[in-house]
């Protein structure tokens, strides 16, 4: 049974949760006082607690003033730290025993300690006794070896002055409502101490139900305060689980017992525990209305299809997906729509969830995928699916429908064949749906092969090669002449700009021209009668005239013609 | 002279369509036979139309066809594979040779063992042997007017560039050429022998649709290796070549 208490579990979790029960505070540090009572009789005694929480709180907190009470035991001091979820917290608590002292109006004073304060408490003190007297919780050892050795001589314990107020309550979220329906079950721990431990002594069996436990809140539990027969608590959730009622008719939920662990209150209290046992439930379950079709699912659900893809070749498989989503039981759904296609064969679903319990029910989808397989070419048409589903708020049977979905079945291919070669054979014989191809078509065209390739290439490197030396040898053919030009055509024109422009002795002038000329055009043959042959010749006269006639004059403009008809001749033709 | 030019260029076409036509109506008769459900005749009829010089894509698509239709899952990949390897622009040819290979449960890389056929089907299909040809000519070509009077401008960087590019593009198909040639298993648990022999000792068995490189021939039969590593002999009633058309009808 889902539901069945894991009582090792729900220790731990309480056991964690409740030692953070005096820490109700949010600050770094706070400070509070408390009373067991606020209506006491005389002959009544009342427990003060002064507690304070977090880190930074002062080491003496004063007892506050009393008015018409006296202290008669205490201070009883206790710590608690805590350790949940990686953070630490930490907690003090002084405890006094009050004695009211005449009947009346009594205070506890407001507590000042570092920075903070408790207000005031007002108390009822009446004649007699309001209280009234609570069975001895149970010592499994007996009387303590260790126990106060002045108890007998005061004839009363030092230690805790009477028994701890803790209550147990079950309290559901409602007592009327249909098969199917969810209802939230609570457990409330009341109490005005420290607990450091609860335990079912007795699991609930909830006999008529479906169950699922609820997922705990995140972070530390926090109490809320509550007022049960005049008396102050804090209470605490310590348990909720949801329940589906199965059948209809009255159904109770049993009485539980707990056990709870105390925490010391001082050094003479050994601790201990006590029982508490929650009244039974009773809920009235009404049936639900048969129809056709109907599912079984009690809630508010949306229904969708859809196919994972719009065309299909024939042979292969489509899935189609039938999905239900709300809230509900849907957990309890386990049956899809009957699908029934014509031309399609359509495989058992397979049903996949995705549902969380939330206290207003099992929240989430649940999804049936259909495994299509058209047998024939063209539009296979799925028709709406429907599902029928109990809508409680508007009391009656409630169907849903789905968009209606066609699939397009193309021609097969040969993979298709493979989902099942028989019967792909057989209905291929049958529709003549084998996707040949008509046209033969050209042979494949053929390619070079690789030694072609090859050879090719070979053939193309020794051409280059080929071409190259044809151009070297044809330079060398023609002699120096050109392979000065293509040596240093840029290095003579640098020279005949030098000689134009700096300024330097006619013979260093007319010697780098006539080296510049000698570069660009080597020597030049006599038999050459070229135009070139002839400047170059005129050229280098005049150089030699310049570079060996006496110095008789200023020869820079001659030398700067001469330069720039060399560089003429050289960009021409070299 | 004329009259003679014209009756020449008569026989030329008049033998192109008898050849071209045979083989067409063969082919549409294969195919008729599919539709009637004889597979083992078309199949026969397709294989008489490889073996006769008739290969196409087409031809090899609807061999798988048949061989499909008749349950013959391994033969029907072989023919599949055989038209990539005549047309690996054929995408329909290399959809279904995904899908079949996920079918017989076979690895991607069971039906690839030579990573270098992959370079020699890019090369088919993107015709890198003409293009690298159409390169060096075209380098030839500017190197040699480059060296001319004319001399035009960046005829040098175009000779250099197309003989790079095409020097790289030939050697595209060249390092495919060094690839095994390869076998497809047509038979579902073919044999694997010791020896070029069929009474020789089983040496294990072979995966239909696997790809297996031949490493040598002997006869009817191929030498192998298996993906798993195993060498053996296999006939070639087994396993059917992908490099070229099937030597002999399948055994049916």
């Amino acid at each position: 049974m889902s539901g069945r208490l894991g009582i090792g579990r729900v220790r731990a979790l309480l056991a964690a949760a409740l030692l953070l029960l005096p820490a109700a505070a949010r600050a770094q540090f706070t400070l509070r006082s408390e009373v067991d009572a606020r209506k006491v009789g005389l002959q009544d005694q009342i427990q003060l607690t002064l507690t304070v929480e977090g880190s930074g709180a002062p080491d003496e907190i004063p007892l506050p003033p009393l008015v018409n009470l006296d202290a008669v035991a205490g201070p009883f001091q206790s710590s608690q730290v805590s350790i949940v979820n990686g953070r630490m917290s930490q907690s003090r608590s002084l405890s006094y025993v009050l004695q009211p002292r005449a009947v009346g109006k009594a205070e506890v004073g407001a507590v000042h300690a570092g920075g903070q304060s408790a207000p005031a408490i007002a108390i009822e003190v009446v004649a007699g006794s309001v209280r009234s007297r609570e069975p001895q919780r149970q010592d499994p050892f007996g009387r303590d070896p260790f126990g106060d050795p002045l108890e007998d001589f005061f004839g009363r314990r030092r230690g805790r002055a009477e028994a701890p107020r803790l209550l147990m309550e079950a309290q559901p979220s409602r007592t009327r409502l249909r098969v199917g329906e969810p209802l939230l079950l609570t457990y409330w721990l009341y109490t005005q101490t420290s607990v450091t431990d609860l335990q079912f002594k007795e699991a609930p069996q909830f006999a008529g139900f479906w169950v699922e436990d609820l997922e705990r809140a995140q972070g530390p539990p926090s109490g809320e305060p509550a007022t049960v027969e005049g008396q102050s608590y804090r209470r605490f959730p310590v348990l909720r689980k949801l329940l589906f009622p199965t059948k209809a008719g009255t159904l109770t939920l049993p009485a539980s017992v707990f056990r709870i662990g105390l925490a010391r209150t001082g050094f003479f209290d050994s601790g201990g525990s006590v029982e508490r046992t929650t009244k039974p439930v009773t809920v009235a379950v009404e049936p639900l209305p048969d129809a056709p079709g109907f599912s079984g699912a009690v809630g508010r659900f949306r229904a969708t299809a859809s196919l994972d893809r719009e065309a299909v070749p024939l042979g292969e498989a489509a899935t189609l997906r039938f999905r239900v989503e709300g809230t509900g039981n849907l957990k309890w759904i386990d049956r899809g729509p009957e699908l029934a296609l014509p031309g399609a064969k359509v495989f058992p679903p397979q049903s996949k969830s995705d549902l969380r319990t939330t206290p207003s029910g099992i929240a989430g989808s649940r999804t049936w995928e259909f495994v299509v397989v058209p047998e024939t070419s063209g539009v296979v048409e799925i028709r709406p699916l429907a599902f029928s589903y109990f809508d409680p708020a508007a009391g009656r049977i409630v169907t849903a429908e789905t968009a209606p979905l066609a699939l397009r079945v193309e021609g097969g291919t040969v993979a298709a064949g493979l989902a099942g070669a028989p019967v792909a054979s057989a209905v291929a014989r049958a529709t003549g749906a084998l996707p040949l191809r008509s046209d033969l078509g050209k042979p494949a065209a053929g390619v070079l092969s690789s030694r072609a390739l090859i050879a090719l290439s070979g053939l193309a490197l020794l051409l280059h090669a080929g071409l190259w030396g044809a151009e070297r040898l044809r330079g060398g053919s023609r002699g120096a002449l050109h392979a000065a030009s293509s040596r240093s055509v840029r290095g003579a024109l640098r020279d005949l700009e030098r000689a134009a422009r700096e300024a330097m002795s006619k013979e260093q002038a007319a010697s780098l021209v006539e080296k510049a000329l000698d570069e660009a055009f080597g020597a030049i043959p006599d038999a050459d009668e070229s135009e070139r042959a002839r400047v170059v010749r005129a050229l280098l006269d005049d150089v030699r005239f310049v570079r060996y006639a006496p110095q008789l004059g200023d020869y820079s403009d001659k030398l700067k013609d001469l330069a720039a008809r060399a560089a003429e001749a050289v960009r021409r033709w070299a | 002279m004329r009259a003679r030019g014209s009756l020449l260029l008569a026989l030329f076409f008049a033998a192109a369509s008898a050849g071209a036509g045979p083989a067409d109506d063969r082919f549409r008769q294969a195919n008729d036979l599919v539709r009637a459900g004889d597979y083992p005749r078309a199949v026969a009829l397709y294989g008489e139309l490889a073996r006769s010089g008739s290969e196409s894509a087409t031809l090899y698509w609807n061999w798988a066809q048949a061989a499909t239709a008749r349950g013959a899952h391994g033969e029907a990949l072989w023919a599949l594979l055989r038209a990539r390897e005549l047309d690996p622009g054929d995408r329909a040819v290399v959809r279904d040779v995904e899908r079949l290979r996920e079918s017989l449960n076979l690895d991607p890389a069971e039906i690839a063992p030579e990573p270098l056929a992959v370079a020699g089907r890019f090369a088919k299909r993107f015709r890198l042997d003409l293009v690298a040809a159409a390169l060096l000519v075209l380098s030839l070509l500017a190197h040699a007017l480059a060296r001319t009077r004319l001399r035009p401008g960046g005829a040098i960087g175009i000779a250099w560039g197309a003989l790079v590019l095409g020097l790289a593009a030939a050697a595209v198909p060249g390092a495919a050429s060094l690839a095994r040639p390869t076998a497809a298993v047509v038979r579902r648990g073919a044999p694997l022998f010791d020896a070029a022999s069929p009474s020789a000792n089983p040496a294990g068995t072979l995966r239909e649709g696997e790809v297996v490189p031949v490493l040598e021939a002997s006869g009817d039969w191929f030498q192998v290796e298996d993906n798993a590593g195993a060498r053996g002999w296999a006939h070639q009633a087994d396993v059917k070549r992908l490099d070229r058309a099937p030597a002999a009808a399948s055994q049916d």
